[in-house]
């Protein structure tokens, strides 16, 4: 199946929003306004997008600490993300979670989460939930290089394969936990596919610094466990173009190595690149939808540094549904 | 001989804490081999067959079909033959359940007693509408005339509760404050900060200190006996002698002794003598017609009139507080068998002979009984002990605390006095006052004695 | 002495003891950092910069960084210590004890019981700990309450680089296992240290102020914010006996009463939710043990029963504050 022209459009816009919108928290947060700990997903940007371009509202996806990207492709509010970020009352989660905590669930996204390695056995939930429902979704655990190491993570793989659940286990491979990297951290040779294989289930690799390669594998993973087949997992090699958090030196990266992953593995770039060549889109359009995008994010900013700060009083509020 | 054996309702998981036996297999001393099926044992979870883990027979069946038994009970007992009946009801007798519960307080020695039924709850007062209260905060709030519409409530929900209303209605401690200390200087030794804190206040140095608290820490209490040495106490304990009985000191007698000797010890005392003259309060009392007051009576009446227009003298002592009262209540010495006690004729002041004379029958005779209520022995602005009933002469009393004085009257015996010139021999009354010299002067207490005796001399006058 | 912040008083006491005792090992996420990278070793030495430094001194085998893996960190370092090496374990934020608890609760605090005392588990398991940085409810507990109320573990808390040292020394120079709990906000503070060998017992707490009329607990972050308080009101004429706990468990539950007794009014300052916390287990130890000393009921200054908020109105509407110990204060001081 071919993507259409609208389907290439809204790839690129899903991609350039999540790439602008951590761009300019790169820029916003050195502004000492955005409180808290935040992990920015740029340089990702083709992993969420090239996996959530297949997902209804209905399907599941379950997301890390690193989960701007993977909110944006599920199609969370921007406006709302950034309110959330900025800590307002007006946040998709009222200034109580951050960046760490972001969630709709009435999109199928379960939430980020600070917690190395705590989603994929919540994944496995949602896929058992999905099952039970018979509605053909799916559940997907988003996973870096970090959470494939995480005892949950075996845990939740395992009891996927057992129960037959129609989860999907997206290991995107940024190359570093945290500051560690991934041919030390990963004992089976830095790879985190063939982990999955191990506990029984099938696995895919792709390049996840390239849309269409994601793009496409995931249709064939999909296929496969829509199709009742069960778990699945793939391993995504990708490129984290920021450090682990927002001011973190970065002192584990080689000499010229930010330089080279932007100039080779960027992922828009490679975009344009295809499209522009195979004369699937005239690049005057896409360069629309930056200044498009680049005019949301503008508003996203000031709407969320001119909304007003959730009321203290409030702060033991929702603790429950009912006390 | 048999051997007997004790079979009890077995324990299958985690969780089982009692069986109900379906059937019984086999009867009473019918010969079994093993493994054959001897009881089937029902739980909440399943029903398992029991099979007999040797050939025997049952000697005694004690459980009933369709019975429910916990874990642990003795069911029947086991045997390798027959047996006599006398041993089977010693091994019965004898059988000690293993303690098998759940329950956190199983295993106690004996069963509680059941709880005494808890007297009738009082009728609870009516909680108005629309106002979250407990019923012992109104009860608390009707009694102190509270409004409770307008306290905001401290419990769950923003709910009044006996708390608040004490908040409202109690007076404001009075709240001296001590204020910031000097930080103690650090020391190496092991000691706790109040230890610490207690070494340089009393100059007591911690080294040396040998500590008792936990790995020899050097406690508050360890500094505090460097300060105080504790005189071994001379707890003399006398030789037994004949003809001497020990008995401990009462409870009230050791009250006795407690406030008096701190009152000895701590008030300073200084004592006004005075002679008068008692010949016409005698004969006025003689010519009391019917139930004559008590002379003593009379002196209740006199002091209060004294203490009215002496105030200085009418006081209570409180630290460095003195209290001045605006009545003449009056605690008079009553000896009783336990000790002495000192009910109290309040408002003397204002009250006739005649009415103090019953009181103070009433009271006496209540403090003989020992059932003066706490109200009627606790205050007092001023005290009166008279013992001329025992043909004392005269004598000093210790100061009743906090109350400011105290005077001590002996009995009326003739004595010469100077008439107006004359010498006549007429019944005269010692009189000795004590007083607390805190807050009463000389003057004072001199100016007390000079009204009294002028009462005394001129009966007609109280 | 020498001044010095609590980081730099974390970072010289492991290198002085692992210099002393070849027994001493470190491991945990990123304690070296760089591993496996072009960057090469010593990238980070820790994202609190506390273990800077080991690896060039001790080498692979003792300094040891990890994967993101708390359950096997912790329980490393248990067996480690089993097995007769003195592991230090750092989990980065304390809230991930969540991952790990089995290793802390089950095995490394119960070790020595079970076996009848007939081991020892002398593991130390530093983690970073505490609200005041906007990282949102995974990343700001103080999960001391529920480490001391696990016999077997002993749980630390210094709130001064003196301290740091001391009792960083001490815990490496026992036997059992210890909750080196380290407040996120705290490792700029400076202060004087000792030089030299310096240990500091457990269970005895500092005295940070002392005054006569009321007393005031607090550990961690809230010792500095209480000074606040005691400061402002010591110039009212009110003087309060300010007690830094420095260990949770033991608790020098002696100079908590001997203070009450004298003060009768007493604060506990603890940045927790106030269920089951360690402001309600010191206020039943004092209405348990020094009832009649007590003219007012214990206040306890803590967070309301949540997790911790993100936005910065919200988490300082959480934690407790100088202003609302002052409140505490002049609460029990009034109370009839």
């Amino acid at each position: 199946m071919q993507l259409s022209r609208d389907d290439l459009l809204g790839a690129y816009r899903r991609m350039a929003t999540i790439r602008q919108f951590e761009e300019r928290l790169h820029d916003e947060i050195k502004t000492g306004e955005i409180a808290g700990f935040t992990h920015l997903y740029c340089g990702q940007e083709a992993a969420a997008v090239g996996v959530c371009d297949h997902l209804a509202v209905e399907d599941f996806i379950v997301s890390t600490h690193r989960g701007h990207g993977h909110c944006i492709a599920k199609g969370c509010d921007v406006k709302g993300m950034m309110k959330e970020i900025y800590g307002r009352r007006d946040g998709l989660c009222k200034g109580r979670g951050g960046s760490m905590h972001i969630a709709d669930l009435s999109l199928g996204m379960l939430g980020a989460n600070g917690i190395v390695g705590a989603g994929a056995p919540q994944a496995v939930g949602a896929a058992i939930a999905a099952k039970l429902d018979g509605n053909g979704h799916v559940a997907i655990a988003f996973s870096g290089d970090g959470a494939c190491n995480q005892g949950t993570t075996f845990e939740a793989m395992n009891l996927a394969v057992v129960v037959k659940a129609p989860a999907i286990f997206v290991f995107e491979n940024n190359h570093y936990s945290e500051h560690t990297g991934v041919d030390y951290a990963v004992g089976t040779n830095k790879d985190i596919a063939s982990r999955a294989e191990a506990f029984g289930m099938k696995a895919w690799r792709a390049n996840g610094s390239d849309y269409f390669d994601t793009y496409e594998t995931m249709r064939e993973l999909l296929d496969y466990v829509r199709a009742g087949n069960g778990p699945a997992a793939i391993e995504l090699d990708t490129e984290r173009f920021y450090g682990h958090f927002e001011g973190d030196p970065q002192r584990y990266r080689g000499p010229g190595e930010l330089d080279r992953i932007r100039e080779e593995r960027d992922c828009l770039k490679a975009f344009r690149a295809r499209v522009g060549d195979a004369g699937l889109l005239d690049l005057a359009e896409l360069d629309a939808i930056d200044a498009e995008v680049a005019q949301l994010i503008d508003e996203a900013v000031s709407e969320a540094r001119a909304a007003p700060p959730p009321d203290p009083e409030s702060v033991a509020k929702d603790v429950y549904v009912d006390y | 001989m048999a051997t007997l054996k004790a079979f009890t309702m077995p324990k299958w998981g985690i969780e089982m804490s009692e069986g109900t036996i379906s059937e019984w297999m086999v009867g009473e001393n019918e010969p079994f081999t093993k493994g054959a099926v001897l009881t089937l044992v029902e739980t909440d979870k399943i029903t398992n067959e029991i099979e007999a883990e040797a050939a025997g027979r049952f000697v005694r069946i004690l459980a009933e079909a369709g019975g429910t038994y916990p874990v642990g009970a003795l069911l029947a007992v086991l045997s390798d033959g027959e047996a006599a009946a006398a041993d089977i009801d010693a091994f019965v007798a004898n059988f000690k359940q293993a303690d098998t519960s759940f329950e956190p307080d199983a295993g106690a020695a004996d069963a509680k007693a059941p709880p005494a039924a808890a007297p009738p709850p009082p009728a609870a007062p009516e909680i108005p509408a629309g106002i979250a209260i407990s019923p012992v905060a109104l009860t608390r709030a009707a009694a102190a005339g509270v409004d409770v519409a307008t306290i905001k409530g401290s419990g769950p929900g923003g709910r009044i509760t006996a708390q608040d209303i004490d908040q409202v209605v109690r007076p404001v401690a009075s709240n001296t404050l001590a204020g910031p200390y000097p930080l103690s200087p650090d020391t190496d030794v092991f000691a706790s900060p109040m230890a610490k804190r207690l070494s340089v206040l009393h100059d007591v140095p911690l080294a040396g200190i040998s500590g008792t608290g936990a790995r020899g820490r050097v406690r508050k209490a360890d500094v505090l006996a460097q300060i105080q040495p504790v005189a071994p106490q001379a707890t003399v304990v006398a030789p037994p002698v004949s003809g001497v009985t020990v008995n401990a000191m009462s409870s009230m007698r050791r009250t006795i002794a407690r406030r008096l000797t701190e009152s000895k010890a701590t008030i300073p005392h200084f004592y006004i003598r005075r002679r008068v003259r008692a010949d016409r309060l005698l004969a006025l009392r003689a010519a009391v017609q019917g139930q004559r007051p008590s002379v003593n009576d009379y002196l209740i009446r006199a002091c209060a009139l004294a203490l009215m227009e002496v105030p200085q003298v009418n006081i209570q002592v409180h630290g460095n507080d003195i209290h001045r009262f605006e009545s003449a209540d009056i605690a008079v010495a009553v000896a009783t068998e336990k000790g002495l006690v000192t009910p109290i004729v309040t408002r003397a002041d204002e009250r006739s002979i005649v009415d103090i004379s019953a009181a103070m029958q009433a009271l006496a005779q209540r403090a003989k009984a020992g059932k003066l209520k706490p109200e009627e022995f606790t205050g007092g602005s001023f005290s009166l002990s008279n013992l001329g009933g025992f043909g004392v002469e005269q004598f000093d009393a210790i100061i009743n605390p906090p109350q400011g004085a105290i005077l001590a009257v002996g009995t009326a015996r003739p004595e010469p006095i100077d008439d107006d010139g004359a010498i006549r021999i007429v019944p005269v009354l010692h009189l000795s006052l004590s007083c607390d010299h805190r807050a009463i002067d000389g003057a004072d207490g001199g100016r007390f004695m000079a009204a009294l005796a002028n009462l005394i001399e001129r009966p007609e006058l109280l | 002495m020498a001044i010095m912040n609590i980081r730099e008083a974390i970072n010289r006491t492991l290198h002085a003891e692992m210099e002393r005792d070849s027994n001493i090992i470190v491991l945990g996420e990123d304690v070296v950092g760089g591993a496996g990278t072009a960057g090469g070793q010593e990238a980070i030495g820790g994202i609190w910069g506390t273990t800077g430094g080991l690896y060039a001194k001790f080498g692979a085998g003792r300094v040891i960084d990890t994967p993101i893996s708390e359950s096997a960190i912790i329980g490393a370092a248990a067996g480690a210590a089993l097995a007769g090496k003195r592991p230090v374990a750092e989990l980065m934020f304390a809230d991930f004890i969540g991952v790990s608890l089995d290793q802390l609760w089950n095995q490394m605090a119960k070790f020595r019981y079970m076996f009848g005392g007939k081991t020892k588990c002398p593991a130390v398991v530093r983690m970073i700990y505490g609200a005041g940085m906007n990282a949102a409810a995974q990343h700001s507990q103080s999960v001391y309450a529920l480490l001391t109320a696990m016999p077997g573990l002993k749980v630390v808390l210094p709130a001064t680089p003196a301290d740091a040292k001391g009792l960083l020394t001490e815990a490496l120079r026992g036997d059992d296992p210890v909750m080196f709990m380290e407040h996120k906000t705290l490792y700029g503070v400076k202060g004087e240290v000792p030089d030299g060998e310096y240990r500091q017992r457990f269970g005895e707490a500092r005295v940070v102020r002392e005054g006569g009329d009321v007393t005031i607990v607090a550990c961690g972050r809230m010792v500095g914010f209480a000074e606040k308080t005691c400061d402002k009101l010591a110039a009212e004429g009110i003087g309060a006996d300010l007690l830094d706990l420095r260990t949770t468990s033991p608790l020098d539950e002696e100079a908590i009463l001997d203070s009450v007794e004298e003060t009768g009014r007493l604060v506990i300052v603890d940045e927790s939710p106030p269920r089951c916390s360690l402001a309600a287990d010191i206020a039943a130890i004092v209405a348990s043990k020094a009832f009649t000393s007590l003219k007012a009921p214990p206040a306890m200054v803590t967070g309301p029963h949540s997790p911790i908020p993100y936005a910065r109105e919200l988490e300082r509407a959480w934690v407790p504050s100088p202003q609302k110990i002052e409140d505490a204060v002049r609460h029990v001081l009034a109370f009839r």
